[in-house]
């Protein structure tokens, strides 16, 4: 029964571009907000399960993304080898910046991410001959077609990269619900609860917290790939201090620790708004001050509002 | 070359003077309350904004819009302590998201009020240049080094020797004894939120007629605040002010060795190193309330 209603929301909205054939807006909102998912749902295996407020995952996400960029434009490899090797690259610079910041806790881990994020942006920023500097990277390539036997599909336009998006999407989320129901995923909520705890019980707590944010990294790094083929290019500023902080806030209010929160958090980031049509910077007002009423009122976020709400509902 | 360097030293002094009073308003409340409050930067712009408005439509005197600027944010910091940062007491994650939360809120509200391009501010002091020998300086330079210094040295004054700032240290060493003791703790924090942002208030109005007032200017000041601060040791006064002297002349020497374009990265260096090699800062106050 759940399994059926599964399928048919995934069946539902691979048939979207068929149904909204009329809306390329619309498309373009949605394919958006399953860019803004991908990260936030690496972002939410670290902050929403393991307890790691990092302020500078968005670094990661660049990482991926003008590393699969260089491949694609001065290498000439095709996208569907530089996004392997894009997401690894973005997974092992978090192991290593990971085993750095995970000698700190709290205020002193968000610090440490902070300036880490912020050096990187530098970077992407400041290297001209490799990431073209603060003017972005243009001209990056979306995928070439596929084709298997009879079957093929073409990435160009805007439908054909929106099932692209909701199918990176699905594996992250996938990735996310292996790690969750995995031995893994239980340490890392125990690491969450009780960090000593859990390290008494034997758990290697600082292995544990560096993979996962070396897994979280990659997901961003990942994220950041479809998203800068999505756009046709890189900027610097995709990838920046606020850029990192919006992705906590999707993550905040959307439901940390819960499947479904980034999702919710990354529609309500990005389609919501567009269909209020409110002027940008009310929006991100909106959005401050909706954090601090989530902080304040409903820690679980929309996620856990809707759980308990249908919980209600049900009995 | 000699000239050089001491321009730069001058320059990372008056930066180092902007970043002190961001670093000494988040070490206070750190200090007191054990939370540290990411959304300094943007109470520094709003402080910029404010004397700009001041200035300009209301005394057109920059003297008097420095100090009401100063008030304003004060009464602003109280609010958001009562508001935001009391309700969240004891859950420190919570009361840095939130504060991530008041960033975007305040920065964007700055931008929907007075629009994204940047304001100048003109007052007599920079347009007026003083000769130091071979070197010639905007005045305004060292009026924001001056007034740092007095205010600062009023501030160590002042948690010396009244009963206020007693209190205030009192609590920021144990705020159950505080409250043993019959220091009342609630005003104690409302008070050292007051302060903190009056002085982030202060900070971006010198800085303002220096620079441009624009919606993200408070950035910058805020993440070398924050290595000021993991330079100095968290928590401790003294070593905000070092750490920021530190961290100012550093970036600004830099710029003579290094591409300009790096020389923020001076900063986040000194994070990382510290933090890796002396976690507990130069003055080594012990690591509180982090396990």
């Amino acid at each position: 029964m759940k399994l059926a209603a599964v399928a048919a929301v995934i069946a539902f909205l691979y048939a979207l571009p068929a149904v909204a054939s009329g809306q390329p807006y619309v498309l373009h909102i949605i394919a958006l907000s399953c860019l803004y998912a991908i990260p936030a749902i690496g972002l939410n295996v670290m902050l929403g399960y393991t307890g790691l407020v990092s302020l500078g995952h968005m670094a990661f996400a660049g990482i991926g993304a003008y590393t699969a960029a260089v491949l694609m434009v001065d290498a000439k490899l095709s996208f569907w080898l530089a996004l392997p090797i894009a997401t690894i690259t973005a997974g092992a610079a978090g192991f290593a910046v990971g085993s750095i910041c995970l000698r700190f806790r709290t205020h002193y881990f968000m610090i440490v991410t902070l300036a880490f994020g912020l050096l990187l942006h530098q970077v992407m920023n400041n290297w001209d001959e490799v990431t073209r500097g603060a003017a972005g990277f243009p001209g990056i390539p979306r995928p070439a077609p596929l084709a298997i036997g009879d079957w093929s599909h073409s990435f160009g336009p805007l439908a054909g990269f929106y099932r692209l998006a909701l199918t990176g999407l699905l594996a992250a989320f996938a990735l996310q619900w292996a790690i969750v129901r995995s031995d893994f995923g239980k340490v890392l909520v125990a690491i969450r609860q009780d960090e000593k705890l859990a390290g008494f019980k034997g758990a290697n707590t600082m292995l544990y917290k560096t993979t996962v944010f070396a897994l979280g990294s990659a997901i961003a790094g990942f994220g950041g790939v479809l998203f800068v083929s999505f756009l046709r290019a890189a900027s610097p500023d995709a990838f920046s201090l606020a850029e990192s902080i919006n992705m906590v806030l999707i993550v905040i209010i959307g439901g940390a620790g819960y499947l479904a929160g980034p999702l919710i958090g990354a529609l309500v980031y990005i389609a919501v708004p567009e269909y209020l049509r409110a002027a940008n910077e009310l929006r991100l007002v909106l959005f401050g001050v909706l954090l601090v009423l989530i902080t304040l009122f409903a820690p679980q976020g929309l996620a856990g509002l809707l759980q308990s709400g249908w919980k209600r509902v049900r009995r | 070359m000699p000239e050089g360097f001491l321009e730069q030293v001058i320059n990372g002094l008056m930066m180092g003077s902007v970043y002190m009073l961001v670093a000494l308003g988040m070490v206070l409340i750190y200090g007191v309350m054990h939370v540290l409050n990411f959304a300094h930067g943007v109470l520094f712009t709003v402080g910029a904004y404010v004397c700009h408005l001041l200035l300009t439509r209301v005394t057109g005197s920059y003297a008097l819009a420095v100090v009401l600027s100063m008030g304003v944010l004060a009464v602003l910091g109280i609010a958001l302590e009562h508001a935001v940062f009391r309700p969240l007491r004891g859950n420190l994650r919570s009361q840095v998201i939130a504060s991530l939360g008041l960033i975007l809120a305040i920065e964007n509200t700055v931008v929907w009020i007075w629009g994204p391009n940047a304001l100048q501010m003109r007052i007599p002091a920079t347009q007026s240049i003083v000769a130091l020998g071979e070197l010639h300086f905007n005045l305004h330079l060292l009026v924001v080094i001056g007034v740092t210094f007095a205010v600062v040295a009023m501030l160590f004054l002042f948690l010396k020797t009244t009963k206020l700032g007693t209190a205030i240290r009192a609590t920021s060493q144990s705020a159950e004894a505080a409250l043993v003791v019959g220091i009342p703790v609630e005003s104690v924090h409302r008070f050292t939120f007051a302060l903190s942002t009056a002085l982030a208030a202060l900070g971006g109005a010198l800085l303002g007629p220096l620079f441009l007032v624009f919606p993200t200017m408070g950035d910058e000041p805020l993440v070398k605040g924050l290595a000021a601060i993991i330079l100095g040791g968290m928590g401790s006064v003294p070593g905000a002010v070092i750490g920021a002297l530190v961290i100012g002349v550093a970036e600004a020497l830099s710029t003579l060795y290094f591409p300009t374009d790096y020389r923020d990265s001076v900063a986040f260096m000194v994070i990382v190193l510290v933090l890796i090699a002396r976690p507990q800062g130069l003055f080594g106050v012990r690591m509180r309330g982090e396990d």
